[in-house]
């Protein structure tokens, strides 16, 4: 493994990490305050008991996300000093409002875990909501930092250096919106199906049967209304794609050459040596329309873009129709969910169904973060920088990147024992 | 306005010392012998200290590398570079600590096997870290750091290994364990483990001289300047010597039983000698085998400046005052526990 791919797969595999735990931390937060806040109002204790099961599982998962957050910031030094010299002063802005909405969260959470019976309820109850605003406001804010690799704005490059910084206009970005949305709301829809799976889970056991549904209609409620406003989102991300990073696109599509009603592929694969696209089902100007709105639209193909400047194109490909044939997944779900709250009846194989969608959004996160990484390369800053040039002088990587895959793999393990000795232990208290 | 934020950079590393310090100086005390009925009691009492300002202590870390790596790239970039090797110890310690500590309190389960272990990896890695924290601090401006050099020992291992650093590393653990012991003694209520903690602290204070001492030699007999520099800086001497001698006034107060005097004290011990070590260096980040490395050369353009000071200055205004809340809650009124509060 030489030195950058094993910095590229330590940097890959942080991130892909950290994005879990991010993603739970900054949206878990309004699934316990809105228990609370019905316990608040309804008094009934059944909330209550559901708040802080849900507050266990916040604290745990935010202590290993605040470390793993942690040590991504100094990995953008430790492996990436090329880049962190031109882009720190650059894109330094969102870090240091991700750094104040961070640190509010960190105070926030204290309050909340350890404030019972220390303050007036409603004040302790804003405090866990303040943990779900400044956790989601930093998402944004790390999220635009990471928009602008693909759009960077705000500096000129004069010989190689970034002169006339604007800190505002490199935030501002063009990408930073529909990144920003597209992503917190994916992690609503991650971290809701899985906590609705689990409590499918715990209904279909018969354990607290009261308990756990009002659980699920939490975490569904956030879930499936996101799961409905994702499509939308994502048609207007892929948009922004075509517009600014075509070579991006057309990775994601496999599309290899510039044509007008450009066919939109399912499934396939994307052949780089002979440059089609094979066992794919096309639809017809599909592509055209879903980039440009027009089913005859121009749509560039890779053969517009040297071959040294081509994204690895399977690897796109393949993880962009992963998340969005999950997306669609999950769409469908969603509008059964509000079939089936209408009628008030949820069978039980629509349990197992949501039983089965638990890792789905975080596998779509995933992928949707490998598609707009990898899709990205071989670039850093996107048109300004190679990540090659990026790199860190020291060598050695791998020693790096086992080193944090084995931290890593480990703490996964224990984080998802120690769950699970949370929920048995929940599980046993209502037998009692 | 690179005053500014020379200031912030300093506030953030001394509150990261008085307040996350203690956290780390925990762990290593846990790592001591202590009779089996009060380590339960101990960690109970460590757990309810620590808890509600873990995360927030933490937080001022946070805050200096982002200052760096917006305001002074190339600081930051050096420090990433030729501290590579170190600053992934750290790295390692931090993520074990920070999980470890969360996970003992949060496992449902508190049977004594579990306990032990979650126990033991805290202790080690609390001391680990900090060991770290004193070698990279140590290597800064030791005069090693060689960017140039396209040798591997000379650039990445040369800039840190020794006996200052490693001795710095000795020297700002026992500090952590020293400002623990301080703070622990008013949070019990236990008499026994009141009089420990009592009495760890003055042994702790005792070898933090000594530790101390042995930082300026361990400098001198490498051939580094420390001991040089200091001398000749009027104020860092004030700065030092009177860390030392208000031990006296600090065991006044352990034996008055006055845990809040007490602590201020330690805490000012604390601060003084790291505005000791902070003037003796200013205005200067690190130093190179070329020279030093002034903050006003490695700074961005001011347009960079300019927002990161707003950042900063905005975000005080949020962040001071809930922290002063946080306080409030836990560290002043500090209401009988009830048994409603969740494990």
């Amino acid at each position: 493994m030489d030195d950058l791919i094993a910095a590229r797969s330590t940097m890959a595999f942080s991130l892909g990490f950290h994005i879990i735990f991010a993603a739970i931390g900054m949206t878990m937060p309004f699934f316990m305050t809105t228990a609370h806040f019905l316990f608040l109002r309804k008094k009934n204790p059944e909330y209550l008991e559901l708040t802080k099961m849900w507050m266990k599982g916040v604290a745990i998962l935010f202590a290993v996300g605040a470390v793993s957050g942690t040590v991504l910031s100094f990995e953008l030094g430790l492996l990436w000093p090329g880049f962190m010299k031109h882009a720190g002063p650059v894109i330094g802005m969102p870090f240091s409002w991700e750094g104040t909405a961070f640190f509010l969260e960190a105070i926030a959470i204290g309050l909340f875990l350890y404030g019972w019976d220390r303050m007036h309820p409603w004040v302790h109850w804003g405090t866990g909501l303040l943990v779900g605003v400044s956790g989601f406001a930093s998402g944004v804010f790390v999220v635009a930092a990471n928009s602008w690799m693909n759009t960077p704005a705000g500096f000129d490059w004069v010989n190689g250096e970034a002169v006339n910084i604007d800190p505002v206009a490199a935030m501002f970005n063009k990408a930073w919106l529909h990144q920003s949305l597209h992503m917190q709301t994916a992690a609503l829809q991650a971290v809701g199906f899985a906590v609705a799976g689990i409590h499918a889970y715990l209904l279909l056991k018969g354990k607290a049967r009261h308990l756990n549904l009002m659980a699920l209609k939490i975490a569904m409620a956030f879930a499936a209304t996101a799961s409905l406003i994702q499509p939308f989102i994502g048609h207007f991300a892929a948009q922004k794609v075509a517009e600014y990073q075509p070579a991006k696109l057309a990775a994601m599509e496999g599309h290899f050459k510039t044509e007008k009603a450009a066919a939109l592929y399912i499934g396939g694969y994307p052949n780089v040596e002979t440059q089609t696209m094979e066992y794919g089902i096309p639809i017809p100007g599909a592509l055209s329309f879903l980039a440009f709105n027009d089913f005859n639209a121009e749509v560039k193909g890779l053969d517009q873009f040297p071959r040294e400047l081509w994204p690895p194109v399977a690897i796109t490909h393949f993880s962009f129709q992963i998340m969005v044939g999950i997306g669609s997944l999950l769409a469908l779900v969603a509008l059964l969910y509000f079939y089936f709250l209408k009628k008030k009846n949820i069978p039980n194989w629509f349990l197992k169904v949501l039983c089965g969608t638990i890792p789905l959004g975080f596998i779509a996160i995933e992928a949707g973060w490998i598609t707009t990484e990898v899709g990205r390369q071989p670039w850093i800053i996107y048109g300004f920088m190679k990540t090659k040039d990026a790199l860190t002088p020291v060598p050695g990587m791998v020693y790096h990147f086992v080193l944090f895959l084995i931290l890593y793999i480990f703490l996964g393990f224990v984080t998802a024992w120690l769950l699970k000795r949370q929920i048995t232990a929940a599980q046993k208290k209502f037998e009692v | 306005m690179i005053e500014i934020l020379l200031f912030f950079i300093g506030a953030s590393l001394l509150l990261y010392v008085i307040f996350g310090g203690a956290d780390y100086g925990a762990g290593i005390l846990e790592l001591l012998p202590i009779k089996k009925q009060m380590r339960a009691e101990q960690t109970h009492v460590i757990n309810e200290a620590m808890g509600p300002v873990w995360e927030a202590n933490h937080m001022w870390l946070i805050l200096v590398i982002v200052i760096l790596f917006m305001g002074f790239p190339l600081v930051f970039t050096t420090l990433m570079t030729s501290l590579h090797i170190p600053m992934v110890a750290l790295l390692v310690g931090i993520v074990i600590r920070g999980c470890v500590f969360t996970f003992r309190h949060y496992d449902p389960l508190s049977e004594e096997k579990s306990q032990k272990v979650y126990t033991k990896v805290f202790g080690i890695s609390s001391l680990w870290t900090s060991l770290w924290l004193g070698i990279i601090v140590a290597s800064l401006n030791r005069g090693a750091i060689n960017p140039k050099s396209l040798d591997f020992h000379t650039a990445y291992i040369r800039p840190w290994f020794g006996l200052y650093p490693l001795m710095t590393g000795i020297f700002v653990a026992l500090i952590f364990a020293f400002l623990a012991a301080i703070y622990l003694i008013g949070e019990t209520t236990h008499v026994e483990l009141k009089k420990l903690f009592a009495r760890r602290a003055y042994i702790l204070n005792i070898l933090v001289v000594i530790a101390g001492g042995l930082v300026f030699l361990t400098s001198d007999l490498e051939g580094g300047s420390l001991l040089r520099d200091f001398i000749q800086h009027p104020a860092a001497i004030f700065c030092m010597v009177s860390a030392t001698f208000m031990f006296v006034l600090l065991w006044f107060f352990i034996e008055k039983r006055k845990t809040y005097h007490a602590r201020i004290v330690a805490a000012g011990q604390a601060t003084l000698i790291l505005a000791g070590w902070y003037l003796l260096y200013a205005p200067n980040a690190l130093t190179t085998t070329e020279g030093p490395l002034s903050f006003f050369s490695a700074a961005a353009p001011p347009a960079t400046l300019l927002q990161l000071v707003l950042a900063l200055l905005v975000g005080s205004l949020f962040i001071f005052p809930s922290l002063f809340f946080l306080i409030k809650v836990f560290k002043i009124n500090k209401p009988a526990r009830s048994g409603h509060a969740p494990k």
